[in-house]
């Protein structure tokens, strides 16, 4: 190989971390767990997704619209400690749904305290369905 | 040997809030519902750390990092020493407690930092990871710092947990501390209640009391 082609794949190489992943990448990997986990798996519905954020489960006070409100393509407010919270929705946000560690520690963590027990596949891509769906 | 006065009232006073604070903070990190409880905690970690820390350099005898830090050394043998059962006792901090100390005084130090600069939004995602590494880490150290406590007690034949408690080791009454220094202990005692006080989640909701009150 000429020195061209060797620095361009090293190149390559190191930058392939660096390449954050895309809100489509998460929906992708969450498309395939919601399949293994339901054979009958239609999609995502962006509608069923805004349900979902804006109400409460299994007898919680909380929904996620308790903190990042009934607009999430605006900045939110933690209920308990008056803290912001950067917008959701990836259009307002860019940085939204870049990493997939992050968000499912998030998602982890919040659905503990919304409904009690961890998220299915299905509730997330949903959720992440309907932030995506939103406009500026 | 008779009973004397090791631990000064400070000492103590710090080592068991220290325990509280680490432990209630430990518990309400799970959850955002416990986020502010979580936080004060926190940083009432990280102000008692930085009181130790003063307080390793201008306290009592027992107390002063100079009379128990050793280097690796020292510790080794002290360790090899206690296999055979040949190991002196000393009055204050034993070698292998003392890295113990230091490593939580570290740690708690670090987990604290972090903590704070997580809740302020400075930094970047790592943060968030390195905060929970250094804390469980010194959740491992605690255990490791229980287990010593307990293992020294059965060795030297005295209990050590109630020497944390009373201030009394067993020793010669020329190795005693001078003085308790209990004033500067209440007033550190004061600052930490007054802060959960002044600062503590529920003081929001305390209104029902306050009714209660003027009812009667």
């Amino acid at each position: 190989m000429k020195p061209f082609t060797i620095g361009f794949l090293i190149l390559i190489a190191i930058a392939q971390p660096l390449r954050a992943e895309q809100p489509q990448d998460i929906i992708l990997s969450h498309t395939l767990q919601a399949k293994q986990d339901n054979a009958a798996f239609l999609g995502f519905d962006a509608i069923r997704g805004e349900q979902f954020f804006k109400s409460q489960h299994n007898g919680g006070d909380w929904s996620c619209a308790s903190c990042h409100t009934d607009n999430p393509a605006a900045a939110g407010l933690h209920t308990v400690t008056k803290k912001e919270i950067e917008p959701m929705a990836p259009s307002v946000n860019p940085a939204r749904f870049t990493n997939t560690s992050k968000v499912e520690k998030w998602f982890k963590r919040n659905c503990k305290d919304v409904l009690n027990r961890e998220c299915t596949a299905q509730e997330k891509g949903d959720v992440i369905t309907y932030l995506m769906s939103l406009n500026r | 040997m008779s009973s004397i006065k090791v631990w000064d009232l400070p000492t103590r006073f710090f080592h068991w809030l220290l325990v509280l604070s680490f432990a209630g903070a430990f518990l309400t990190a799970e959850s955002e519902r416990n986020r502010d409880l979580h936080v004060l905690l926190g940083y009432t970690v990280l102000g008692l750390i930085v009181f130790r820390l003063l307080w390793g350099l201008i306290g009592s005898r027992y107390a002063r990092f100079y009379s128990f830090v050793c280097s690796p050394k020292v510790v080794v043998l002290y360790l090899c020493q206690l296999i055979q059962k040949q190991a002196q006792h000393p009055v204050g901090h034993n070698p292998a407690g003392a890295v113990v100390i230091v490593l939580l005084l570290l740690l708690g130090l670090g987990s604290g930092l972090s903590g704070w600069a997580v809740y302020e939004d400075i930094g970047a995602d790592w943060l968030t990871e390195w905060h929970e590494l250094i804390s469980n880490a010194m959740l491992v150290v605690v255990c490791i710092h229980i287990t010593g406590v307990v293992v020294s007690s059965y060795l030297q034949g005295e209990n050590l947990i109630a020497a944390m408690v009373t201030g009394k080791k067993l020793g010669h009454v020329n190795q005693a501390i001078a003085s308790n220094v209990a004033s500067l202990a209440w007033l550190l005692l004061a600052v930490v209640i007054g802060l959960w006080i002044w600062a503590w989640p529920a003081s929001k909701d305390l209104n029902w009391l306050l009714h209660t009150f003027s009812w009667w």
